[in-house]
């Protein structure tokens, strides 16, 4: 079981040594399972994640699917042509709808990969011969390329309030200088007679 | 078998990164307001005990312009002089950090009686100030001519210095320095400086021989040079320029009336203020450039202003911070619930003092 684990994990970044895995996950709901875990916890840590953990829905899409086979199930050409999805067109290809539904969720959680990340090459660290490679690198690289600006609005924003009160200050005292006068006029007034 | 170690993981990741998106936003919903209604009583009564004071300094000026012995002398024989004569000066305006800006004075009586006054800024698209006795029309780039009613042109030199100069005595000390030479002519020097040293102080020279001001320092509490006015040809004659004739009273626009604001009730008071300074002015309302509701305060011992603004923290700034605008400090602080921000033409320590002095009253039982 451990080894099909690793199996798993191999696959997924990309480095199985053969295609028996496939077989194995297409016939053991357990790993099945798992394959979709792994993807979901990898596009988490990722800061990918747009699928929450619970949701399910390769379960529907296969449903779905099954009512009309004939429109949704791809021409082999066209996934190839896409990058990335390329790796699982086999999975698609060899095996019946069920198996078309799963990469069809696959094709949602790797599709979203490759619009972040041309290059997703961390290996999940499940295995524990692939060793530390820094798999969070990506996240803190995020961090800090959207705080500065965030920072640059903060300042604007404070900039502008600052400005709004010194131009009120300004237009305060002109005021006073005129109400200053009113008053000043309606004293004289009062003390006269 | 679901919850997973590394969702576990993941959470607790994430569950650093929030707070720092969280934190900004405080809760509070509004500032405590309540009314303290007995104030405006009290104005009333130490704007009497100010114009006594007044009148009793006023015998003791007279005509005697070969031996002048106080400072006060001086300046009322200035203040004598703005008023009735016939004048045309030049001047330049210097601050710290700002190019020099030129300007053109001039002042009549005409034959009826009527004061016409024009201050006109020479350098750029330029601004004009025309004033026929109370009423002071605006020419502005950009802007629609306006008049508001005022006694005074609002210029760069002090009103009250040149117009009401025994109301600063209060607040500042006048003192006879010496005799100097200032745009070629002889000239006696005055200081002025605050009684309890909290404000920026002034230097001014006066011409010996006609009492026209010749040049007005503004200094900063070390003695450095924020400001300078500095008059550079002036010429009093014995009758109005004719640029005054030019001016035909019924083509400048009609003065826009002044809406009084009403004083909403304040929940804070200020506690500490320099010697001499009072509130001149509460209000609640809208900044024009942000739309933010503010509460406002202005304070004045008749020399310089000082804003007061207090604001919910949640759309304030949000930190301490102390600027100096040209020669106004901008200083805000978090208070609590609220933001408190002074601003005048006051040192840093003066707006800290005031600002740290706010405290909240709460004076429902009335």
């Amino acid at each position: 079981m451990t080894q099909q684990q690793e199996k798993l994990s191999a696959f997924m970044d990309g480095e199985a040594e053969d295609d028996k895995i496939i077989d194995a996950i297409k016939h053991d709901a357990e790993l099945q399972a798992k394959w979709q875990r792994y993807h979901v916890i990898r596009g988490t840590m990722r800061k990918e994640a747009s699928v929450a953990p619970e949701m399910d829905i390769t379960a529907n899409i296969a449903a779905a699917l099954a009512d009309e086979p004939a429109i949704v199930a791809p021409k082999e050409s066209r996934w190839r042509s896409i990058p990335i999805i390329g790796n699982v067109v086999p999975f698609a290809t060899q095996s019946g709808q069920f198996a078309v539904a799963a990469s069809v969720a696959l094709a949602v959680i790797l599709g979203v990969q490759h619009l972040n990340q041309p290059a997703p090459s961390e290996p999940f660290m499940t295995a524990p011969t692939a060793g530390p490679q820094g798999g969070l690198a990506p996240v803190s690289l995020e961090q800090t390329r959207t705080l500065p600006r965030n920072d640059m609005n903060e300042v604007l924003e404070k900039k502008r309030k600052i400005n709004a009160l010194i131009a009120d200050h300004e237009q305060q005292i002109k005021l006073k200088q005129v109400q200053a006068e009113e008053e000043e006029k309606a004293s004289d007034d009062t003390n006269r007679p | 078998m679901r919850c997973n170690p590394f969702v576990l993981l993941i959470t607790g990741a994430l569950s650093i990164f929030t707070p720092l998106c969280v934190h900004a936003q405080s809760s509070d919903s509004s500032l405590p307001t309540s009314l303290e209604s007995n104030s405006q009583a009290k104005n009333a009564t130490e704007r009497e005990a100010k114009t006594d004071t007044v009148k009793q300094t006023e015998p003791a000026v007279e005509r005697e312009t070969n031996a002048l012995q106080t400072p006060v002398q001086w300046l009322q024989r200035l203040q004598s002089l703005i008023s009735s004569a016939n004048y045309q000066l030049s001047f330049v305006q210097t601050t710290v950090g700002k190019e020099t800006v030129p300007y053109l004075w001039r002042h009549g009586v005409l034959d009826d009686g009527t004061e016409v006054e024009q201050l006109n800024l020479q350098n750029g698209p330029g601004r004009e100030l025309i004033r026929v006795d109370g009423i002071v029309s605006v020419f502005e780039p950009d802007t629609q001519p306006y008049s508001i009613r005022s006694r005074f042109i609002n210029g760069p030199i002090p009103n009250i210095l040149l117009h009401n100069p025994q109301k600063l005595l209060e607040s500042y000390e006048f003192v006879l320095v010496g005799r100097a030479r200032v745009a070629g002519r002889s000239a006696q020097q005055i200081r002025i400086v605050s009684r309890d040293n909290t404000r920026f102080g002034y230097q001014l020279w006066l011409d010996e021989e006609s009492g026209m001001l010749l040049k007005l320092n503004m200094l900063d509490l070390q003695g450095a040079l924020l400001e300078q006015i500095q008059i550079s040809a002036f010429s009093v004659m014995a009758s109005p320029s004719p640029y005054f004739a030019r001016i035909n009273p019924s083509s400048l626009p009609e003065p826009i009336m002044m809406a009084s604001s009403q004083s909403r009730a304040h929940g804070w008071e200020v506690n500490y203020l320099p010697v001499g300074m009072k509130e001149v002015k509460r209000d609640t309302r809208r900044l024009a450039l942000t739309g933010q509701v503010v509460e406002y305060k202005m304070y004045s011992d008749g020399l310089v202003d000082v804003s007061v603004y207090v604001q919910p923290i949640e759309d304030a700034l949000g930190g301490d911070i102390a600027l100096r605008n040209e020669v106004s400090t901008f200083l805000t602080l978090k208070a609590g619930k609220a933001q408190v921000t002074v601003l005048g033409e006051i040192p840093l320590q003066t707006a800290k003092a005031i600002a740290t002095s706010i405290s909240a009253v709460n004076n429902s039982n009335d």
